[in-house]
C-alpha cells in the first residue's frame, strides 16, 4: 500500500533539499542546555519557526496553500542535549548506541584519525563543559534573510536568561577559531549566481535518494530509487525505497518498522541527522591531479573524474568516457536549458521534456556495462557510496534484487560549501563542505559507508584501497599511503594506471549525530510530556 | 448473555472519530488537535471531571495501525483518529447527553476537526454522531464498583474520614467515643450524596492528608 505521509509533521530537511530550492545561503548554530526548565521553553519557543516538509505553492486538497517562505529552520539535538532536557531514562536507553555515543567517541569506527582526529576538531567540539546540545540550521535565499532570522533567534535565546547557552568556536577566515556559528553557501559562479559546485571543482548533491510517501514527481525514481532488473535509462528500472530508511516508524527495505526511541510519538516521523565539518586540501588535490595527469590521454580532468565517478561537469564517466563526450553532453545539456527559458506553450512543453530527457542520463545508468570498471573505476568515489546494483558484479541473479547489498545503506545528502578557495593553490584557510546525511540509522547506513565502503575496499574488489577523494589516507614515514586503480578494458591488452601516493584530499573539523524529531515530538520535549510508561 | 459494552451499571465507551485529512497553515488537523488535547488540564481540572458519573476517560490520537512486519500486509488507516475511551455510570445516550451538557465548549472545541460534526449542534445531534464512532468494547476500568460516580466518591470519603475517625477516637471511653461519633455523622452526612464527599478527578496528593499518628501516642 503507498505510504502517505504527513508532511507536516516531518521536518522540512528530511524530504527538502533547500539548496535546491535556492536556499543557497546557510547558517549552522549550536546551543549548549544549561537548565532543563528554560531549555524545554527554548524549545516551544523555536517551533513555530520550524520549517516542514509540507510543499511549497501547491494548491493542497483541503488547508490552505504554503507560500515558499524567505527562510527556513529545523533544530536537532544531540543525546545529551536530550539527556539535559530531562527525558526520562527509559527513553534515553531506548536510543541505539552510536546515536548515544556521539561522533566523536565513534571516531575510530568512522576513520577520524590523524589530522582528523577530534583532538584536532574546531573548539566548538571541544568543550567538555558546555557540549553540543542542540543543532539549529538557518536557509536563506540571501544573507539579509539568514540575518534576520539568526536575530529572531538570539532573541528567543536571550528569553531563556542563560538556561540555554550559544556554543562559540568555529573556524573561519584568516585564522578565527572562536565564531559564533558556522556558515555555507552555495560557490558563486563569474557573475555571482550559485552553482552545484563544490571547492575541487566537481558537481555535487547530483543524486538523492527518492522514497515512498514525499509527494516529489515520481518521475524523479529514475536513478534515485532502488535499482530494478529493468533498463536503468527508464523509470520502470528504479523503484522508490522504503519510507522507513529515512524516517521514523514506517516500514523499511527489511519489511519491519526501524528500530526507534521510546515512545512511538518520539520517534514517529523524526530521523537523524549527522552533521560533519570537512576541510578540502584544494591544493594538494590541484597538484595531485595535475601530476598524474601527464600520464592519461585527457590530463588532469581525467584523474579527477576517475576519481570521483564523474567528470567535473556531472557527466557519469561510466556514460560518458572520454572528456569530449562529457563536454558535449554538458554543452547540449546548457542549450536544452536554454531553449526552455526562450520557448513559450506548447514549443516550452516539447523543450522541457527534451531538458528533462537528457538531464536523466546524470543519474540514469548502472556500472552493468562496465564491470570491470575500465571507464568507472570500481574503487571510485560514487560508485562506492551509491553502487547502483554494481555489488551483484555481474552475476546474474546473484541475490534476489540488485540492490539487496546497497538499499539499506542510502543516505540522505543534505549539505553546501562553506569558505572560499582563492587561487585553488592552497590546502590552508578556510573551504570544505558542511556534510549533511539523514538516515534511520547512523550505524546501518552512515557509519557502515563511512567505514566499509569510504575507508575500505573489500566489497568493490579493491582490498585496502579507500575512497581517493574522501579516504584517510594515512602518512607513513612522511609518505601519503593512498592508492588506486584504473583498470583496463579486459583484452584490450592495455595496461591499468596505478595512482600511488595519494594524500588526505579532505580532513574532518567537527561533527556530531544529532535527532531530529517530528514536530509532535518537538511539543512533546518542550512541554516535558515524554512518557515511555 | 451481558449486552454489548456494559458491566452490570458500568458502561464502556469507546470512539473512534476520523480527523479530516487537512491543514490549517502548517500544522495538519491532527497535530492541532494533538496539541490541544496535550494542554487540557488534568485531574479535577479536566473538562471530563465535569461530566456526569465518568469513572476514567481517556483521549489519545489513533495515527495508524502497527505495522508487524513481513509476512503480514502492510495496511494503513485513511485518516487519523480521535479516540475516546470512557467508562461511566448508567446508559450511553444519557451520559453523551451529559457531556455535551457539561461542557458544549470543550466538546466542540475537541470535536472540531472531525469529519462531520460540522453537522452536530445540539446534544442529541451529539449522541447520534458518537452512534456512528462507536465501536465495541469489552475493557473495563478494574478500579471502580458500577455505582454511580457519587455513590462511589461518597463511599471513599467516608471510609477516609472513618479511618481518620478511628485513628482520632483511639483511648476515649463509650460515652465520649459516642459524642464524637455523633458529630462525625453530622459533618460527614453518609445517607446525604450531596453532602461532603470527594469532588470528581481530584487526585490522592489535593486530598486532606491524614495527621500523622506515631506508635507510641
Amino acid at each position: 500500500m503507498t505510504t502517505v505521509l504527513n508532511l507536516h509533521d516531518i521536518q522540512g530537511n528530511v524530504i527538502k533539499t533547500y539548496a535546491r530550492d535556492q536556499f543557497s545561503y546557510a547558517r549552522y548554530v549550536f546551543f549548549g542546555i544549561m537548565d532543563e526548565t528554560p531549555g524545554r521553553q527554548f524549545v516551544l519557543d523555536l517551533i513555530p519557526l520550524i520549517t516542514t516538509a509540507a510543499p511549497w505553492g501547491r494548491p493542497a486538497d483541503d488547508g490552505e496553500e504554503l507560500k515558499k517562505p524567505e527562510v527556513t529552520t529545523n533544530i536537532a539535538f544531540t543525546y545529551h542535549g536530550l539527556k539535559r532536557l530531562n527525558l526520562p531514562e527509559e527513553s534515553l536507553h531506548s536510543f541505539p548506541e552510536a546515536f548515544s555515543m556521539g561522533m566523536r567517541e565513534r571516531h575510530a569506527i568512522l576513520g577520524d584519525t590523524g589530522i582528523s582526529a577530534p583532538k584536532f576538531w574546531d573548539p566548538v567540539w571541544n568543550n567538555a563543559d558546555e557540549r553540543v546540545d542542540i543543532w539549529l540550521s538557518i536557509n536563506g535565499k540571501d544573507e539579509e534573510a539568514i540575518e534576520k532570522r539568526y536575530a529572531q533567534i538570539l532573541k528567543i535565546l536571550a528569553d531563556s536568561n542563560g538556561g540555554v547557552i550559544q556554543l562559540r568556536g568555529h573556524q573561519g577566515d584568516n585564522g578565527a577559531n572562536d565564531l559564533p556559528y558556522q556558515d555555507a553557501a552555495a560557490l558563486r559562479d563569474s557573475e555571482g549566481k550559485p552553482t552545484p559546485k563544490e571547492h575541487f571543482g566537481y558537481t555535487d548533491g547530483i543524486s538523492n535518494p527518492f522514497f515512498e510517501g514525499t509527494l516529489t514527481d515520481p518521475a524523479y525514481v529514475l536513478g534515485a530509487g532502488k535499482p530494478t532488473r529493468k533498463s536503468p535509462k527508464s523509470p520502470s528500472g528504479w523503484e522508490p525505497l522504503e519510507t522507513g530508511e529515512f524516517i521514523l516508524g514506517h516500514r523499511d527495505e527489511a519489511k519491519e518498522l526501524p528500530k526507534a526511541p521510546m515512545p512511538r510519538p518520539l520517534s514517529y516521523n523524526g530521523s537523524y541527522l549527522v552533521y560533519r565539518k570537512l576541510h578540502e586540501n584544494v591544493g594538494s588535490f590541484n597538484r595531485y591531479i595535475e601530476e598524474q595527469g601527464k600520464n592519461l590521454p585527457d590530463g588532469a580532468e581525467q584523474v579527477a573524474a576517475k576519481f570521483s565517478g564523474r567528470w567535473r561537469n556531472g557527466a557519469p564517466i561510466t556514460t560518458f568516457p572520454t572528456k569530449e563526450d562529457a563536454d558535449k553532453f554538458y554543452e547540449k545539456v546548457k542549450e536544452a536549458k536554454e531553449e526552455v527559458g526562450k520557448a513559450e506553450g506548447k514549443i516550452k512543453r516539447r523543450a522541457r521534456s527534451k531538458y528533462v530527457k537528457l538531464v536523466s542520463e546524470l543519474v540514469g545508468f548502472n556500472y552493468n556495462d562496465d564491470l570491470a570498471g575500465s571507464r568507472c573505476p570500481l574503487g571510485a568515489h560514487v560508485r562506492r557510496a551509491n553502487p547502483r546494483g554494481a555489488l551483484e558484479f555481474g552475476v546474474k541473479g546473484a541475490f534476489d534484487t540488485p540492490g539487496a547489498l546497497t538499499n539499506r545503506r542510502r543516505l540522505l545528502r543534505r549539505g553546501l560549501p562553506y569558505g572560499k578557495s582563492d587561487g585553488n593553490s592552497g590546502d590552508d584557510g578556510n573551504h570544505g563542505i558542511i556534510f549533511m546525511a539523514v538516515c534511520a540509522s547512523i550505524e546501518r547506513q552512515f557509519e557502515f559507508v563511512q567505514q566499509q565502503w569510504i575507508n575500505y575496499g573489500n566489497d568493490f574488489k579493491v582490498a585496502n584501497e579507500k575512497d581517493p577523494l574522501i579516504g584517510n589516507h594515512e602518512a607513513d614515514d612522511g609518505q601519503w599511503s593512498g592508492h588506486m586503480v584504473f583498470p583496463a578494458e579486459p583484452g584490450s591488452g592495455k595496461a591499468p594506471h596505478f595512482c600511488s601516493g595519494i594524500p588526505r584530499f579532505v580532513e574532518v573539523r567537527g561533527g556530531g549525530y544529532f535527532f531530529l524529531p517530528s514536530l509532535t515530538a518537538l511539543r512533546l520535549i518542550g512541554k516535558g510530556m515524554v512518557d515511555p510508561t | 448473555m451481558p449486552k454489548k459494552n456494559t458491566s452490570g451499571n458500568a458502561y464502556g465507551l469507546t470512539l473512534l472519530c476520523p480527523i479530516i485529512n487537512g491543514s490549517k497553515g502548517d500544522q495538519s488537523f491532527a497535530e492541532i488537535l494533538r496539541d490541544y488535547l496535550e494542554t487540557l488540564p488534568i485531574e479535577d481540572q479536566s473538562p471530563m471531571a465535569k461530566v456526569p458519573n465518568t469513572y476514567l476517560a481517556r483521549f489519545y490520537i489513533l495515527n495508524d495501525v502497527f505495522y508487524e512486519g513481513f509476512p503480514i500486509d502492510e495496511e494503513h488507516l485513511k485518516s487519523k483518529y480521535l479516540v475516546l475511551s470512557s467508562n461511566f455510570h448508567g446508559d450511553r445516550d444519557t451520559y453523551v447527553r451529559g457531556m455535551w451538557e457539561a461542557d458544549e465548549a470543550d466538546v466542540k472545541k475537541i470535536w472540531q476537526y472531525c469529519v462531520a460534526f460540522d453537522e452536530v449542534h445540539t446534544a442529541e445531534d451529539f449522541v447520534e454522531y458518537v452512534k456512528k464512532c462507536q465501536v465495541d468494547n469489552n475493557l473495563f476500568f478494574n478500579g471502580s464498583t458500577d455505582d454511580s460516580l457519587a455513590e462511589q466518591l461518597k463511599a471513599l470519603y467516608l471510609k477516609q474520614e472513618f479511618t481518620r475517625f478511628a485513628y482520632e477516637n483511639r483511648g476515649l471511653n463509650a460515652e465520649e467515643l459516642q459524642k464524637s461519633f455523633e458529630k462525625f455523622v453530622q459533618r460527614t452526612q453518609p445517607s446525604n450524596l450531596d453532602g461532603p464527599s470527594w469532588s470528581p478527578g481530584v487526585p490522592n496528593e489535593k486530598l486532606r492528608p491524614m495527621t500523622v499518628i506515631s506508635p507510641s501516642h
